[in-house]
């Protein structure tokens, strides 16, 4: 469908859109990078970024794929940039809880644990088909992988997660 | 017939987009209709905690303020104040214009499962149909047009149910939105389909039909034949 997103009316709503994909935009830069300070900042500059080159977008249903893109290449180019360290699950969930512990389930941030720990290749195409509803296709789009091999890692990740949080796989295969 | 270990590969996979062979042996094998249950209870649970708060939003825990704090100000002042200005306008061109994003999402939702809206006399299994309804917290009444397919689906962030219903006009989707509340009636006219949101219960219901159907009385059949349970 043609958007109205061509001259003055278009950078309006191109601005609504962003301001409505945000909550999204940011749940899955937190995701990749797995930090909130990095995550905020991903989403800025995405945002930026993508306010320059809005004239690429002519389309509103591209718009979240466009974005999801885009934040995923400023992700990588931020974690080039600062060379993250590494540290473990415990850290990563301890920094991230303590204000969120007061107020979420135990269970959830079991779950929350279980999902920092899955190796990033499980962990991104899930969270684009849990939290941001994208199609299996539209994950292998985004990821440069055969639709095959995305149903695949959903597959292992959820089972990882079963395994993770005491669950049973049996019956399944591999 | 697919067997139980194919299943159990595409329901890991793909729990709420499950195909016409997986909801079939889903309906006709006991245990595998119980790890279906389980996989999108597991869905459910990943979901909540992949909600982390947002910063700038009344739910997020306050690290937004500082945050912004330590980022280059002007950089971001500039881009706030062009969203914010574009969201005044924005808001006056969303509601005035062709364009609803609401609609926008359910069209894009059904192109997800185009296989679902086909026209036939074959009613959904009642024991799929039973799930559904049971996960979406609904009841329907005898005076219901026959259902074709039923499924749970993910849409904007909640588990809701998905029907097909077969009408003299022809099959017609019904998206059951316990939370999505218009403030009026929606109807939209646009990619090749026609569709009315209705405030209905706590939320609403889509009905969306081939462009140019007459959904006003499926419409009024639906929302009739609609009980809203207690959360």
């Amino acid at each position: 469908m043609n958007a109205p997103l061509a001259g003055k009316h278009g950078e309006a709503a191109f601005a609504t859109l962003c301001d409505e994909l945000r909550p999204d935009l940011f749940r899955f830069a937190f995701w990749l990078a797995r930090d909130r300070s990095v995550a905020e900042d991903v989403v800025q500059e995405a945002l930026l970024r993508a306010w320059r080159s809005r004239d690429s977008l002519t389309e509103v249903g591209a718009a979240k794929p466009w974005l999801l893109t885009i934040i995923r290449r400023e992700h990588a180019r931020l974690y080039e940039r600062r060379r993250h360290v590494t540290v473990s699950v415990d850290e990563l969930v301890g920094s991230e809880s303590p204000e969120l512990a007061a107020v979420e389930q135990q269970e959830t941030l079991d779950v929350r644990r279980a999902i920092f720990a899955l190796e990033d290749d499980y962990r991104e195409p899930l969270v684009m088909q849990v939290l941001l509803g994208l199609s299996t296709q539209q994950i292998a789009d985004q990821l440069g992988l055969t639709q095959s091999a995305v149903l695949t890692r959903l597959f292992r990740a959820r089972q990882k997660l079963r395994r993770a949080l005491g669950g049973t796989t049996e019956g399944e295969g591999e | 017939m697919m067997d139980c270990l194919e299943f159990r590969r595409q329901a890991g996979a793909d729990p709420q987009h499950l195909g016409p062979e997986a909801r079939e042996h889903a309906g006709a094998c006991k245990q595998c209709a119980g790890h279906l249950a389980g996989l999108l209870a597991l869905d459910e649970r990943i979901l909540a905690a992949l909600q982390v708060p947002v910063p700038g939003t009344a739910a997020a825990p306050g690290r937004g303020g500082a945050a912004i704090a330590v980022l280059d100000r002007r950089r971001w002042m500039a881009l706030a104040a062009s969203i914010i200005g574009g969201v005044l306008v924005g808001t006056l061109l969303w509601v005035g214009g062709p364009r609803n994003s609401l609609a926008q999402d359910l069209i894009e939702h059904l192109d997800h499962e185009p296989e679902a809206l086909v026209a036939t006399n074959r009613p959904e299994k009642d024991t799929v149909l039973g799930k559904v309804l049971e996960r979406g917290g609904i009841r329907l009444r005898p005076e219901t047009p026959l259902v074709s397919y039923a499924s749970s689906c993910r849409f904007r962030g909640h588990t809701v149910p998905h029907l097909v219903v077969q009408t003299t006009g022809g099959p017609v989707t019904v998206m059951v939105l316990r939370n999505e509340r218009p403030a009026a009636p929606v109807h939209f006219d646009e990619q090749g389909f026609a569709g009315r949101i209705v405030p209905a219960g706590p939320g609403s219901i889509a009905v969306i039909g081939a462009d140019g159907a007459d959904l006003g009385e499926i419409a009024a059949r639906v929302l009739a034949a609609v009980e809203w349970l207690d959360d």
